[in-house]
């Protein structure tokens, strides 16, 4: 499996895409190839495709009219993520109150949870969501 | 890909069957909440979502089942989901919503 990453080792794939919802659907197909390409398991592209997919959403529900920027980034055994855009407020998640009827943050629980590693910075007024996922090793 | 839905009235159960097809995301959600809440408003009783069709759920997927419940709670009544593939199941899992509607295998 990690050949394939290596043999893809520092390739950098860009996508950007109007925030729009009926563009959502093109995020995910692309994530779920890029995915496959650098060799993760079903569930794991899966995973990636829904975290993707999630962050784009935050972002549209702003209701924008702006580009949403998608970089992927493919390392030795590593898949690093990041969806930047201008408007953007980064859910954050809060673990003392789980009211499901009211829950404002699934969105980022969700991605927390599919992702090995998530963090929100933002620099230059662009706000920016990094996601990692590593890619599991069978021994 | 997009979203398909069919429901129908179950006369004998006195139930609703709802069976969405293909994808709930943002661009098919807001179709499937007026779906929805069309049919609570119609007739206010259990709600059987048949996942065997549907393929991929979001969010925003997850917000409308979550405001179909609570307008159904007010009555005493349930949304039950049957034949969730596994993908969609795990969201239900990791957001603590496995607990709130009523699933079956």
């Amino acid at each position: 499996m990690v050949e394939a990453a290596n043999q893809n080792k520092g390739d950098i794939i860009k996508l950007t895409i109007p925030a729009m919802a009926e563009y959502v659907s093109v995020v995910r197909l692309t994530s779920s190839a890029i995915a496959s390409r650098i060799g993760f398991d079903i569930e794991e592209i899966e995973d990636i495709k829904v975290a993707i997919a999630e962050a784009c959403t935050m972002i549209i529900k702003n209701g924008e009219k702006q580009n949403i920027d998608i970089n992927f980034e493919i390392l030795a055994d590593i898949l690093n993520i990041s969806v930047q855009a201008k408007y953007f407020v980064c859910q954050e998640r809060d673990n003392k109150v789980f009211d499901v009827y009211d829950n404002k943050s699934l969105s980022i629980l969700i991605i927390e949870s599919l992702m090995d590693k998530v963090e929100c910075e933002s620099c230059d007024g662009i706000v920016c969501l990094k996601m990692m996922k590593k890619l599991r090793v069978d021994v | 890909m997009g979203l398909e839905v069919k429901k129908e009235f179950d006369k004998n159960k006195n139930v609703w069957i709802l069976k969405p097809m293909g994808e709930i995301d943002i661009y098919t959600s807001p179709s499937f909440r007026d779906i929805l809440l069309e049919m609570i408003n119609e007739k206010s009783v259990d709600v059987i979502l048949d996942g065997e069709g549907l393929i991929y759920m979001d969010s925003t997927g997850l917000g409308v089942l979550i405001s179909g419940l609570k307008k159904l709670r007010e009555k005493d009544k349930n949304i039950i989901l049957t034949n969730i593939k596994p993908n969609i199941n795990k969201l239900f899992d990791i957001t603590g919503l496995n607990k709130v509607f009523i699933i079956k295998e």
